[in-house]
């Protein structure tokens, strides 16, 4: 639904966004991360229509977003970052201005716009106007108002900013919803929301695509090492006895109030829990606590914008 | 069309969301008002001559006045507020034309400047019921109000699509007038005929008086409504232009 060949987009310096292909199937929830200043909005603006690519060929539902402007703009419900509303509008009006702009049948207008208010969560405030609501109803009329005309792909940028998390949890509910017949694809700085929401991530760091895949694959892909944490009763030597095992390849130990502490990082893939727990009985050493970690997408996240931060500087020295 | 009706009522709707609307209205109607009142003062005096008492509706110093201070305060909102409050973003980023914006802004301001000479015409009619008028000259006078008012409504939704700030727009379009308005004045100063003859085709006032005493000339017809379309495009050119900014 959405392909991106070869995006670049410069303003003043550096690209903002550097050579980037992707492609999104139809149906799927896309969470597009990357840190503050990475190309993210830059990327959403010019697959909603708002900005030019400098380079590239960008299709939405198959027209393309500078020849077939006004086809990719239709097949598009978009969520700009900084949502303004006009103040002196009531919600119910403005929803029924948007559909008018998006060419909504004026038979249908009505009902579209009490059913984006229900969904949206936003009937309580209908008549009331725009300028005198909280930013989480700001929030989420804008939301309504990008899907007043139904359509088949998504594009929100931060779309539970500003919400409390109440608000939150419905709103993602919605996403997940809609992603059931829509493609969606949302960007974020939170990362459990992606793991609550999407189906695809990708990650974006100084205008490249760093990371692509199911939130399973990256982090899998991610840690690149499996970690296993230890408590211990009392002064016992862990270290020495537990890095006999095989595949361990480091171990940190601490030793605080009668405890002692290890985190062993064993190769990817390979599960030392249970060599960890009978090196424990055959030592007769009380075992308080033993736990697989598994990477977060929070980690690979990390590790994935940082490492390629490092070699950005070191590129540019 | 519809998508232009939409942007056009909700333009025209916001005139009367804020204060800027009233006072504008009420400034005007309070002038032209006077204005009237002076015109039948004069006429009730014995022996007044009354040929042709409404064109001083459209040809004294307030009317001017007017058009050069209010024009640019009813088009300095236009593209510069949506720009500001980032609303453009979304009207934008809908399956809407940059020149389908650009017309329904220029089209709300229009018929609020044309609401506000419904008095005038309303006076017309008062006149007519006491006395003769020449309704011809009435409607020539009206035509060129709105034509003249279609060219600066233009100017001042070009001033608009320049800044975010709606004072600087306010500002820009006054000053565009302003040298619209003086261009005539060149003819005066040069002594080429051609040259002359070129600026006097520019001088406004010459063709308000015209169409004072009742003629309709086509060819400021033609210049006002080209100009209004060259200023209409310039503002869509500029929309499109400082997308993203």
């Amino acid at each position: 639904m959405i392909d991106v060949d070869h995006f670049t987009m410069k303003y003043y310096g550096p690209p903002a966004v550097d050579d980037i292909s992707f492609s999104i199937p139809e149906g799927a929830i896309v969470g597009f991360l990357g840190p503050n200043g990475a190309g993210k909005t830059s990327t959403m603006r010019v697959l909603a229509g708002y900005l030019s690519p400098t380079e590239g060929e960008i299709r939405i539902a198959g027209h393309d977003v500078v020849r077939e402007s006004i086809a990719a703009r239709t097949a598009i419900g978009y969520l700009p970052e900084n949502v303004a509303l006009y103040p002196e509008m009531r919600v119910r009006e403005y929803l029924a201005y948007r559909a008018d702009l998006e060419g909504v049948r004026r038979s249908d207008r009505a009902a579209r716009v009490s059913d984006v208010m229900e969904r949206c969560l936003i009937a309580d405030v209908a008549e009331k106007t725009a300028g005198t609501l909280s930013k989480g109803y700001k929030q989420r009329v804008a939301l309504a108002g990008a899907l007043v005309h139904r359509p088949p792909i998504l594009i929100l940028d931060e779309p539970t900013v500003g919400l409390d998390p109440k608000q939150i949890i419905k709103i993602r509910e919605l996403i997940k919803e809609l992603g059931r017949e829509r493609t969606v694809l949302l960007s974020t700085h939170i990362l459990p929301e992606v793991e609550a929401v999407c189906d695809q991530v990708l990650i974006i760091d100084r205008g490249k695509i760093v990371g692509q895949g199911t939130p399973d694959e990256l982090r899998r892909r991610g840690s690149g090492a499996s970690i296993v944490r230890a408590v211990f009763a009392g002064d016992v030597p862990a270290r020495d006895v537990l890095s006999a095992i095989d595949g361990v390849r480091a171990i940190e130990e601490t030793r605080t109030d009668g405890e002692t502490r290890v985190r062993i990082e064993a190769a990817e893939g390979i599960d030392v829990r249970e060599a960890v727990f009978r090196q424990a009985v055959e030592n007769r050493w009380v075992m308080r606590e033993l736990a697989g970690e598994t990477a977060t997408l929070e980690d690979v996240f990390v590790r994935l914008t940082t490492r390629d931060q490092g070699e950005a500087e070191s590129a540019h020295a | 069309m519809r998508k232009f009706f939409a942007i056009a009522r909700r333009e025209w709707l916001s005139y009367f969301y804020s204060p800027l609307g009233y006072i504008v209205l009420a400034a005007f109607w309070f002038v032209n008002g006077f204005i009237f009142s002076t015109i039948l003062g004069y006429l009730s005096q014995p022996g007044a001559r009354s040929l042709q008492p409404l064109a001083t509706i459209f040809n004294n110093t307030f009317f001017w006045i007017f058009m050069l201070f209010f024009i640019p305060v009813i088009t300095m909102r236009l593209i510069s507020e949506e720009r500001k409050s980032g609303s453009i973003e979304t009207l934008l980023t809908s399956p809407v034309t940059s020149a389908t914006i650009v017309l329904g802004k220029f089209a709300a301001a229009f018929a609020f400047y044309a609401v506000l000479w419904l008095p005038v015409a309303a006076y017309a009619l008062i006149l007519n019921h006491f006395m003769t008028i020449d309704l011809r000259i009435v409607l020539s006078s009206l035509l060129a109000v709105l034509l003249l008012g279609a060219y600066f409504l233009a100017v001042g939704t070009f001033a608009s699509s320049l800044s975010k700030n709606q004072i600087v727009a306010a500002i820009l379009g006054f000053v565009m007038i302003i040298v619209i308005f003086s261009a005539g004045l060149v003819q005066t100063l040069v002594n080429d005929p051609a040259v002359k003859d070129a600026f006097s085709y520019l001088t406004i006032w010459d063709h308000m008086d015209d169409f004072a005493r009742g003629v309709v000339d086509t060819r400021h017809i033609v210049y006002y409504v080209s100009s209004a379309a060259l200023f209409l495009y310039l503002a869509q050119a500029t929309l499109e232009a400082k997308k993203g900014q």
